[in-house]
Formats: structure tokens, sequence, C-alpha cells
């Protein structure tokens, strides 16, 4: 008796998890999951990055042309260069003025009172709203006769084309989108603001701490995880940047406002670039994961855990 | 019992697992495949942009139907714009229709999507020399012919009478030269109206027509062509009469062709140019009544470009002679004049013409008849809608003054190769 149970136990210890009672009922649970994973997750990753490899139209022969769709990108192919500048413009402004308005807003809603959740729905109705309803509205808002513009003609103002103009195109792109995205970022942030204990802050308050340096020494620190969370997923978001230009300027006024999806989905639909429209894929894909390992790299240096 | 609860927990979850995988088969076979391919020869896909056009469809079954009472065609399809892009991945899917709509301009983009009707038109006893002539050579790749064409469209510019003769323009006439429709438009534009309504698309114009009717075309030899003198100058005037003359509103890339055709029938815009399949709706819904004119051309002599579309059989389609039986079920004199009487699309048989003309003023159907013979079919190349794509990115800037027609041409020219 006393030996068995040692045997037992090694036994049991050999198996791996997935084979024994309840490992079982687990893998059979998982399963439909994983397989979708696999069939609609990884199947199509590696099938891109194959296709990356080849001259593929969606009809016609498939030719193997190695790297040149990637030799081509980064060498042959000028456009490549600008959408991906256009794209990391707005990631970087997107991104800073979400941030920084979402941090006030939120900072103000949690301050204000009973009005509070009432203007916390307001600002997060547009996150929940089709993209593509808000983006014709506001294409219709933007044109040269359209809402805007006759505002300003109340003030004698003339205003610009506001999507066709180069150098104002990509501004009214990150206007729209702020509109459309600070909801989110809002919510997040205010939730993390919630979350903060007033003794903290009420403590800074006996220490003498004035409003600002409650702010900067207290609450940004303790805010700095949800801020972490917003940054890391507010980044990814932009460098998607899609809809927008599809719907509101189409990439023009000439290359103004293509950016990297819109450009990779036109070579992959509209010219027939399969091959080299994978190869873009795999290139917003490098991208992004590099920026996101940067910040996660940052993140025991960045961010503060401690309660 | 524990072992019970295990195998009751197993039990329910592949019962679980069965009903997942019984929904995604079910869901799977929701587009329907048959294993004969007879339902999709009596499918359709086309632009179905709105009522409008399912209605333009319905006629095509309609007057098939006169004479065979159990024909009948499903349709699907996305908008006019999208459709181009959507085809080719709706063609690759299974369960797809057979025959599909496609245009002489695009049959060049089109032809691996498509198949050479040549062998069935001969065995089939067809004569495809009742169709017009410049549809059939537009329809014709590398020497087969890809689709039967139901309309030839001669480009027209549309005029409003009331607006030119507010403004002491006298009408268009059969010389029409770029000069008096440069001065005209400089007539027309004032009190909140422009001379002319223009969209950002190339083929729509107005400097691809323009080109044309000075002989200058985008294709030669079956290559891109676009920085040819002529075409770039052509382009330039077009692009000058919105930069330079102020005479039309520059568009937006996003704009449709329905917002320079808003324009036009509002009143706020002269003159248009567009196809005649917009003849009914321009001439019922515009302010003031309307007129059509030749395009103009620098010797007031000019060749119409000629649009059309088709009925043509993917290449995926199990049962070929069947769906070229439908097509040629809807492509009949009869049914393409019916179809021109009651939608206004100008018949691509000559004999069917007068069925279109029907109570049209016999200036207007001289018009037509007069570009028709003269006209040459736009005839384009397999990266088409690469060219179409970038130029509306880029007009804007052309309408605007910012880059000329030689950069952006050029431009596309290198990234279309």
């Amino acid at each position: 008796m006393m030996t068995a149970l040692p045997t037992l136990a090694v036994k049991n210890a050999k198996k791996p998890a997935w084979v024994t009672g309840h490992g079982k009922l687990a893998a059979v649970y998982l399963a439909p999951g994983m397989l979708g994973f696999f069939i609609f997750i990884v199947v199509p990753l590696v099938a891109s990055l194959v296709i990356s490899l080849f001259d593929w139209p969606l009809f016609g022969t498939p030719k193997f042309v190695g790297l040149e769709n990637y030799t081509r990108m980064l060498t042959g192919d000028p456009v490549f260069w600008t959408v991906l500048g256009n794209t990391l413009f707005f990631a970087v402004c997107y991104t800073v003025l979400n941030l920084v308005l979402a941090l006030a807003v939120s900072t103000w809603l949690h301050n204000l009172g009973s009005w509070g959740p009432f203007f916390r729905v307001l600002f997060f109705v547009p996150v929940v709203t089709p993209m593509v309803a808000n983006a014709l509205v506001w294409r219709l808002m933007l044109t040269d006769d359209g809402v805007v513009n006759s505002f300003l003609a109340n003030f004698g103002i003339h205003g610009p084309s506001w999507l066709s103009n180069s150098q104002l195109a990509m501004g009214s792109l990150i206007a729209m989108s702020l509109w459309q995205g600070i909801g989110y970022n809002i919510i997040v942030l205010g939730a993390g603001l919630n979350g903060i204990s007033p003794n903290l802050l009420e403590a800074a308050r006996i220490d003498g701490a004035g409003a600002w340096q409650r702010f900067f020494r207290v609450v940004l620190p303790m805010l700095s995880p949800s801020l972490f969370f917003c940054t890391v997923m507010t980044i990814i978001g932009s460098f998607k940047v899609f809809t927008q230009p599809y719907l509101l300027t189409l990439g023009g006024p000439g290359e103004s406002t293509n950016t990297i999806v819109l450009y990779l989905y036109r070579n992959g639909f509209s010219f027939d670039k399969l091959g080299y429209a994978s190869a873009l894929a795999w290139a917003l894909f490098v991208i992004v994961m590099l920026i996101t390992a940067l910040q996660f790299s940052q993140q025991k240096r960045l961010v503060n855990y401690d309660n | 019992m524990s072992n019970n609860r295990v195998t009751g927990r197993l039990l329910t979850a592949a019962a679980v697992a069965a009903l997942a995988a019984g929904t995604l088969s079910a869901c799977g076979s929701s587009a329907g495949s048959s294993s004969d391919g007879g339902k999709e020869a009596s499918s359709m896909y086309t632009w179905i942009s709105n009522e409008n056009d399912r209605a333009q469809w319905q006629a095509f079954v309609d007057a098939a139907k006169k004479k065979d009472p159990a024909f009948n065609l499903t349709l699907e399809g996305p908008s006019f714009n999208d459709y181009w892009t959507k085809v080719k991945t709706r063609l690759s899917s299974s369960g797809a229709p057979c025959i599909i709509t496609t245009q002489a301009a695009r049959a060049q983009e089109l032809k691996d999507l498509t198949v050479p009707l040549d062998d069935m038109v001969k065995s089939n006893n067809v004569d495809v020399s009742m169709y017009n002539k410049a549809m059939i050579d537009g329809l014709t790749v590398d020497g087969s012919l890809r689709g039967i064409p139901y309309d030839a469209e001669p480009v027209v510019l549309y005029y409003n009478k009331d607006l030119l003769s507010a403004a002491g323009v006298k009408e268009p006439t059969p010389n029409y030269t770029t000069a008096q429709f440069t001065s005209d438009l400089k007539a027309l534009t004032k009190g909140g109206v422009t001379g002319l309504a223009v969209p950002p698309g190339f083929g729509a114009g107005p400097g691809l027509p323009l080109a044309f009717a000075n002989g200058n075309e985008p294709v030669k030899d079956g290559k891109l062509d676009l920085t040819n003198q002529g075409l770039v100058q052509d382009q330039q005037f077009a692009f000058d009469l919105a930069a330079k003359e102020k005479v039309a509103t520059a568009p937006q890339a996003s704009d449709g062709s329905d917002v320079p055709e808003q324009q036009f029938m509002s009143g706020k815009a002269a003159m248009i140019i567009d196809g005649p399949w917009m003849y009914d709706t321009l001439t019922t819904k515009t302010q003031g009544k309307v007129g059509i004119a030749v395009i103009p051309s620098t010797s007031g002599q000019g060749i119409g470009m000629i649009q059309g579309s088709a009925f043509a059989i993917a290449a995926s389609c199990k049962d070929k002679e069947t769906a070229f039986k439908n097509i040629m079920k809807i492509t009949t004199p009869e049914v393409v004049g019916a179809v021109g009487a009651a939608r206004g699309t100008v018949p691509s048989v000559e004999s069917a013409i007068k069925d279109w003309a029907g109570n049209k003023p016999a200036t207007d159907v001289a018009v037509v008849e007069a570009l028709l013979k003269s006209g040459r079919p736009l005839v384009t190349t397999p990266t088409w809608n690469q060219v179409e794509t970038n130029f509306t990115q880029y007009s804007g800037d052309g309408f605007r003054g910012s880059k000329s027609a030689q950069e952006i041409l050029s431009t596309i020219a290198n990234s279309a190769k």
C-alpha cells in the first residue's frame, strides 16, 4: 500500500493534462474554438505568407517570384513609402490627440457629478454607431457646400475644400476619427479614475499637494495601467485605418490620404495583385508588432501596478 | 457517479459540437449549389445600385418572357462602382452565377473571368453582324468574342435649354467646336450657375470623351497610351475648365456620378457630359428643358466615344450552353428594342433603334445616330480598374490646378503598367 501511491502519482505526472479525466473534458470544450482558430486564423495567416511569395492574380496562373514583392515594396514602389508615411502621421496625431482629449474629458466627467453619466453616454454614442454611416454624414458635412462651410459663411468666411485640399484632407480624417473613437478611451480612463482610492488623493491634499501636483503625482501614476492599455489599442487601431479614407476621400487628393490598409485592399481586390497585397499585409504586421513590442518593453518602467 | 457525470458532459459537449458543425455546414450551403449547374445558368451577377437598375434588368426578363413564358433570370449584385471589384471575388466562390454583365471597356480586364463565345455563336447560328460593330470590336479580346452586347451608347453632351436661352447662348450645332464650347460655358457661368458639371472619374469624362472627339485614345496596340500628347492636351483642357476658366466646379474624389447629375438636374449646372443611358432621367427630372448634342472637338468634326454593356458567361460556369441560350433570349432585336423603349438604353441592334427613338425629339435621335455611325469603342487594358481608381484619386488635384494632366497621367501610366 505504501509503495502504490507514489507509482500512481508518477504515472499521472507523465500523462499530458489533456488525456486525464478533466483534461479530456477541457479538450472537448476547447476543440471547436481551437478548430475555428486554426481554420480562420492560422490557415489564412500561413496562406497569406505563401501568397506573398507569388505573383498571384485572383484568376489566372500564380507565378512564384520569391521575395520580389518585398523587394518591389521596399525599393521600387514610391507609393508604399508615401502611404506608410501617411499612416504613421495619422497614427501619431490620432493617438496623441485621442489620449490627451480622452484624459481631459474623462477627468472633467469624473468631477461633473450627476451629469457625468449623461455626457459619458453622449461621448460613447459615436463608438457604437456604424463607421460607414458616420463617414457618410461627415462627408456630407465637409463637402464644399456642406454644413461646415455653410456655417462659416454666416461669419463671412469662405470655407476651404476640407476633403479635396491636400493640406486639409488628412486633418479632416483625423477629426472625424477622433469624434468616432474618443468615447471608448473616455470610458476606459473613466473606469480607471473611479478605481483610484479617494484616500490617496485626500492624503496628498493633507500633505499640501495642489491640484496639478495631485494630478501628475497621484492620478497619472495610478491611471497608468489604463493609459497603457488605451495607448496600445489606439495605436494598433490607428495603423488599421481604412473606412475613413475609403469613404471620405478615396485616398486622394493625389496620395495625401492613402493609408497602408487602403493601398493593401486596392492591390488585392481592385488591381488583382493578391501577392503584393499579402506582402503589404505582412509589412503592416511587422510594423505593428515591433511598435507593440517596444511598448511592452517599456511597460515596467512606465506603468505602475502597485496599489 | 463521477464517471457518469463526465460521460454526460462529454455527450453534451459532443451534441453542442455536432449542432455547431451542422449550423456551420447549413450556413456554408446557404448560397445554394446545384450539382448540374442548372440554377446558376439562369442566374446573373450584375450591378444593381437601386430600384432603377433592378427595373432595367427586369425589363429584359419581361421582354424575353413574351416569347418564352417559362424564361426567368435571378439577379444579384452590388452597386455599379463596387461591381468591378466584387465580381472577381464573387465568381471565385461556389454557386456563382453563370451570366455576368460586362462592358466593351472592361472586356480586357475581365477576360480571365469570361469564356470565348465564338464556338457557341457558330453552333447556335447567331448572326453577330446585326450587333453594333464598335461594340463587337470592343468585346473582342485576343481575337475571340467575350460578350453579346445589349446596348451601344455614344457619350453625349446634355444641355439645359432654359439656362442657355436665359444666358443668350445658342444651342450647340452638329459641328460644335471646343472654342465655342468654352465661350458658351463662360457665358453660362453666372448667378450661382456653372457651365459644366464634372465627375471625378476618367471614363465618365469630360476629359476622355473630349479626347475621343479629337481622335485621341488611351490605348494603342493593346497597351496603355495615357501620355500621348493629344490625350494629355485634351485632359488638360478639361482640367482647365475648372482650374483656370472657372466654368465648372472641381469634383471631390468620393463624388459618385450622381453628384454632377444632381447639379445638372437641379439647374446649378447648364451642361453635363454623360451617357444616353441617363436620357430619361435627365430629361424628365431636370429643372428646365433638356437637349443633347455631340461632344465638341477642336475641328468641330467629332468622333463619338461608344460605351456599352454586354452579357458574358463566367469561366466557372458548369452549363455554358444553357447560359448562352439564356443570353441569346435577352439580346434579340425584339428584347433590346423593348428595353430601349421602356428604359432608354440605346439598343445594340440597329434595326431596334426605332423602338428606342419612340417619341424622342428628332434632333436628339439624330445626334445619337450620327455618333453611333462615327463612333469608336472605348477599348481598355486589363489594368483599367487601376487607371480609373487612380484617376479618381488624383483628379481633384487636376481640376484644382495643383497638378498638371501630364503629371497625373504619367503617374497613373507608371503604376498601372
